[in-house]
């Protein structure tokens, strides 16, 4: 029972972010990967309550993106106020492994394995 | 199968892995269109060329330039005047064009004389201007001229002057798309990092991306100059040729248009560490979220959150009553390369419309990825149509009006589905708050044009209604709308004026203070 | 006090009077039924031509590429020139004329469109396409050669070339009308049929004017068929309205099928109309009807009205196509109007001998400049940087900021026209057209006078 609401709340979350964002689609493998660990890394950080490293440009523009994600996330799951962070991370792991696969791994998309922009 | 093969493109099946129809419960991994591959020859694609989308595209906006094509005059002909990029420099970039004029002997001894003496020509005509880029087109190409030394030999005598070369001749890639990608990296490899700019603020940036169609840039840097952030270059619309080689000392890019100017912004990631964040400058709220992000990244967004207040609170109530009007009507996204996706979701989530189908002409398969993630189910996505697809598929879907460019557009008046320019709007500009509202009062004017209904009518066969002089556009769009909608006194038409880039270009901004010592971003 | 022919002094062009030669054999092509020209060479220099015809006319048409692309720009690309024709055969079945058209791209690596149209008629259309009748037509028109003008007179004369067959006389009138608009078509052939002459008209634009259908796409095409085209060689004679776009053709036809012909003039005008009426006459053994006399009478009474109280000495400068350039000058010389400037723009060697010009440098007594391989910088640095005063501009569209910016009042002519609507419609030519002209560059004096406040109170009372 557990894991059906899991799998509808990762649903949700990924929903969201195909429909609303562009930070999953940069136009090589290496940037999406990393634009998914930092982006969808953070958005748990900020779920889980946990202190993020704001120290370089980089950090924050990952962070305003997560931002965004994590305040859509509360108002509209609202069983996440209820998990526990283990739970949280795990959704968030589960997340980040679909992005993961939907822009990377199963993407169908040719030039992201180019090797220059 | 989620791949469409048109009818009309049987004979010439590799065309199937060219469309697709976002299935059921399918994602991206189920099927892709292909994308950026070479054109089939007389398949009558919309596709231009390189040359249009180094020169036309991305060159020509900055303000500031003489923008001379080296080749034979119908290249620079073609693309002058051909697009509605304004500037506040009393728009000398879309007024002058400049060509060296190649003919048949310069093809054959070579034509760098020639372009010597244009280049001294050009800046006598206008001794205002001290700065050029020069194109190649495909004829200069091919003769091998060196542009690059006849450039360098100049500014070598006249130091005042600076001059880019760009050699994107036509033939360059399958469409406009190489072009925009020669002229991203010769731009940084050139000019980024040769001019030290003045820094008046503590928030600093690029807006890249975006090409002032109409005024979109003037309203997007009036929000941003509400917030107090400096835009120390826009690539390239209202852009300054300066202002662009100083892009090595913002803060942050902003990036609109991700399939024009997706490169130099890795590029300044990848040399100067300048972080990338992508926007939507369209629909209230990618809209509202781009201005937090970007106030949110340098701590400034209580800022940003008041422009959004202000503005919603202004044109919410006009864009609802629109969005009531256009709910479930059908349209065809069918732009050149990156409106597809910036509108796709917002369009339908704010102005209840059923996007169809979307297209790219001269888009990559990151595009489509972004598109068809954006649009609902059943759309049928296209890469690199041509007419007879075009054709096929608005019979097929039977939209109430399509959003593309100027002559395709003629082809849907004629089988009366009407049509709005996504390349260069109908009364833009569209971005904004104010010109998401504008863009939403042109779609409805154009489906609910009393011409339009009129249009339908064989006057031979059909029954003349004869009982009426007039019909309003009003008359039309309530007719099944509920009393409760139709009498709500909370909405209303828009209430803006017929050109709105005078007042945003004659407005005046408070001071903010600066902080004492560099910000540590 | 004269009038001076110069050639323009730059090297450069500064806003281009013309685009060059393709978009000359594209305008030929879609003037001809059950026709789609393939332009081999990269995409834009099909795309931006049929976006010039689209804002011209408010039309699509059917026109495409053999899309160069780098592999074809270094080995050559004549494999694309039989794709293309392959898959327009293909998927446009009653597509019977293709005319190649070369670009500079692939005449500079020195694609040999007439090798391959020999070896597709040999071979794909015989193998894939027997039985169906199909024209390929090469025609070589690089951009750094002349300027769309002489790139229509090419393919003009290519396209009547490939036609004209002799057969039995036909006793019509080929009637080669030049660079013009529907409007024209319209008028020229209201002229022709009160004369009572069976007229080839070439080419049949009337319907570019496309309507708006409630059932069916109606994409606008030309009307000019294969029987036309053959038929040219059985004709009475040749009129060429303009000695820069069709001359070519009708001198063909002349050498070849001794079809005689007449190049010229322009019929711009009452002068020039009546020596239409007259070569039509005398080609055709017709007589000249009242009707015409009557017509030609509502034109006097139009000018007569406006001649000494609004045009008189008023300034003019005229740049556009150069038939049309020329017509309009001596038509404003009628009007008593004085054309202080005439651009012509391309580098037509032509120009210094023709007798039209010459006929103005010898009898004009004021300051007049005709400038040859002129640019539209040519007209706007004499406003700006050298005192030249003007009353009106003549020209399309493309020198639109002009007239804005230096607030001069412009009628468009020519092409292309795109800042007004509906010009296409109308003619120039003919009695009709010199009411038209008239009476449009009166009311955009007028306009000017009442945005200005100079004496826009005589309208009052006129």
């Amino acid at each position: 029972m557990a894991s059906v609401a899991t799998t509808d709340i990762v649903a949700y979350m990924e929903n969201y972010i195909m429909k609303n964002c562009l930070w999953q689609f940069h136009s090589r493998a290496w940037d999406r990967l990393r634009q998914n660990e930092k982006i969808i890394g953070i958005t748990s950080q900020l779920l889980c309550g946990e202190e993020v490293d704001l120290s370089t440009p980089e950090q924050k523009c990952y962070w305003i993106d997560s931002v965004i994600l994590a305040e859509n996330y509360k108002k509209n799951v609202p069983a996440l106020a209820d998990m526990s962070v283990e739970e949280i991370k795990d959704v968030m792991t589960q997340l980040k492994d679909r992005i993961d696969y939907l822009t990377v791994n199963g993407s169908l998309n040719l030039e992201l394995t180019d090797k220059h922009y | 199968m989620p791949y469409h093969l048109f009818k009309c493109s049987e004979c010439i099946p590799e065309r199937e892995k060219h469309a697709v129809i976002k299935g059921p419960g399918e994602d991206l991994t189920s099927a892709l269109p292909l994308g950026y591959l070479n054109t089939i020859p007389g398949s009558i694609s919309e596709r231009g060329c390189a040359y249009c989308g180094a020169k036309h595209v991305i060159g020509t906006p900055m303000k500031d330039v003489i923008h001379i094509s080296h080749g034979p005059v119908g290249c620079t002909y073609d693309t002058w005047q051909t697009k509605r990029y304004i500037s506040d420099n009393d728009n000398f970039q879309l007024k002058y064009t400049f060509a060296t004029d190649m003919k048949e002997k310069h093809i054959v001894f070579g034509a760098e004389a020639i372009l010597r003496k244009n280049i001294r020509e050009a800046f006598e005509a206008f001794p205002n201007i001290k700065r050029m880029t020069i194109y190649q087109t495909c004829a200069s190409a091919l003769i091998g001229d060196d542009i690059d030394a006849v450039a360098n030999e100049y500014m070598e005598e006249h130091p005042d002057v600076d001059i880019f070369v760009c050699n994107s001749p036509g033939f360059r890639g399958p469409s406009q798309s190489g072009g925009h990608h020669t002229i991203n990296i010769a731009w940084m490899n050139q000019k980024v990092g040769t001019v030290e700019p003045e820094i008046t603020s503590d928030y600093v940036i690029n807006y890249v991306g975006e090409y002032n169609i109409q005024g979109d840039q003037e309203v997007m840097q009036d929000y941003f100059k509400r917030m107090g952030i400096q835009i120390l270059s826009t690539f390239t619309g209202n852009g300054s040729y300066d202002g662009l080689r100083a892009m090595h000392r913002a803060h942050l890019n902003v990036l609109e248009c991700a399939r024009s100017a997706e490169y130099i912004c890795n590029e300044l990631r990848a040399r100067y560490n300048i972080p990338r964040l992508d926007i939507d400058g369209f629909g209230f709220e990618p809209l509202g979220n781009s201005l937090r992000k970007v106030g949110m990244f340098f701590g400034i967004e209580d800022r940003a959150q008041e422009i959004i207040d202000t503005e919603t609170a202004r044109w919410r109530p006009e864009l609802d009553w629109y969005a009531a009007r256009l709910k479930g009507k059908k349209v065809c996204l069918w732009p050149g390369g990156s409106k597809l996706w910036h509108w796709a979701h917002v369009i339908h989530e704010e102005m209840g419309v059923e996007v169809v189908s979307v297209y790219t002409k001269f888009g990559h398969q990151g595009d489509m990825e972004k598109g068809i993630s954006r649009c609902e189910e059943g759309a049928l996505a296209i890469d690199d149509p041509n007419e007879l697809e075009g054709l096929e598929a608005m019979e097929m879907l039977q939209p109430d009006v399509i959003f593309t460019g100027k002559r395709p557009g003629e082809v849907a008046k004629k089988i009366r589905v009407p049509y709005l320019n996504a390349h260069a709007y109908h009364n833009g500009p569209w971005k904004g708050f104010e010109g998401w509202v504008r863009f939403a009062r042109d779609i409805y004017d154009a489906i609910y044009s009393p011409v339009h209904q009129l249009s339908k009518l064989d006057i031979s066969k059909d029954e003349i209604p004869g009982n009426a002089g007039f019909v309003t556009k009003q008359m039309l769009s309530d007719a099944d709308l509920s009393d409760e909608i139709r009498n709500d006194p909370n909405l209303r038409e828009y209430t803006g004026k017929y050109s709105i880039i005078e007042d945003l270009q004659a407005k005046t901004y408070p001071e903010f203070p600066r902080s004492c010592h560099e910000v540590a971003v | 006090m004269s009038c001076e022919v110069i050639e323009k002094e730059r090297a450069g062009v500064i806003n281009p009077i013309f685009t060059c030669q393709p978009a000359g054999a594209q305008f030929a092509s879609i003037g001809i039924k059950d026709c789609i020209g393939i332009v081999h060479g990269g995409q834009g220099c099909v795309m931006f031509v049929r976006l010039l015809f689209s804002q011209h006319f408010k039309e699509s048409f059917e026109l495409a590429s053999t899309s160069l692309h780098e592999d074809g720009a270094v080995f050559g690309a004549l494999n694309r020139v039989e794709e293309a024709v392959d898959v327009l055969l293909m998927r446009y079945p009653d597509v019977k004329v293709v005319p190649i058209i070369s670009t500079c791209s692939t005449e500079v690596i020195g694609d040999d469109i007439d090798g391959v149209v020999r070896k597709l008629n040999n071979g794909l259309l015989k193998e894939k396409y027997a039985g169906r009748e199909v024209h390929l037509i090469p025609i070589h028109t690089p951009s750094f050669v002349g300027s769309m003008v002489t790139g229509y007179d090419v393919a003009v004369r290519d396209i009547v070339t490939h036609f004209a067959k002799k057969g039995e006389p036909n006793g019509k009138l080929n009637l080669i009308t030049g660079w013009v608009n529907p409007g024209d078509v319209k008028a020229l052939k209201h002229l022709v049929k009160e004369m009572d002459i069976d007229a080839t008209v070439l080419f049949e634009i009337e319907n570019f004017d496309a309507p708006l259908m409630p059932s069916g796409n109606t994409v606008a095409h030309g009307d000019t068929t294969i029987e036309d085209l053959e038929g040219t060689a059985n004709a009475v004679g040749t009129i060429a309205l303009n000695r820069y776009e069709g001359a070519k053709a009708a001198k063909y036809l002349e050498s070849e099928f001794e079809v005689p012909a007449i190049i010229g003039p322009t019929p711009i005008g009452i002068r020039n109309t009546d020596t239409f009426l007259k070569n039509l006459s005398q080609m055709t053994g017709k007589p000249i009807p009242e009707s015409l006399v009557r017509e030609r009478g509502i034109a006097m009474d139009a000018l007569t009205d406006l001649v000494h109280m609004f045009f008189a000495d008023k300034k003019v400068a005229i740049y556009g196509n150069p038939d049309l350039v020329v017509g309009l000058a001596e038509f404003c010389l009628d009007l008593e109007m004085k054309p202080m400037l005439l651009l012509l723009g391309d580098d037509n060697v032509g120009y210094a001998k023709d007798e039209r010009i010459l006929a103005l440098k010898n009898n004009v007594n004021y300051n007049m400049e005709i400038v040859t391989n002129a640019d539209l910088w040519d007209l706007e640095n004499r406003i700006k940087n050298e005192g030249l005063e003007l009353d009106l501009i003549l020209g399309h569209s493309k020198g639109r900021f002009i007239s804005i910016d230096y607030n001069i009042p412009m009628v468009r002519v020519s092409f292309p026209v795109y800042d007004r609507a509906g010009y296409y419609r109308h003619p120039v030519v003919g009695y009709e057209g010199a009411i038209w002209l008239a009476e449009q560059m009166a009311n955009t004096l007028f306009d000017d006078m009442e945005r200005k406040k100079t004496k826009e109170w005589v309208l009052n009372m006129w």
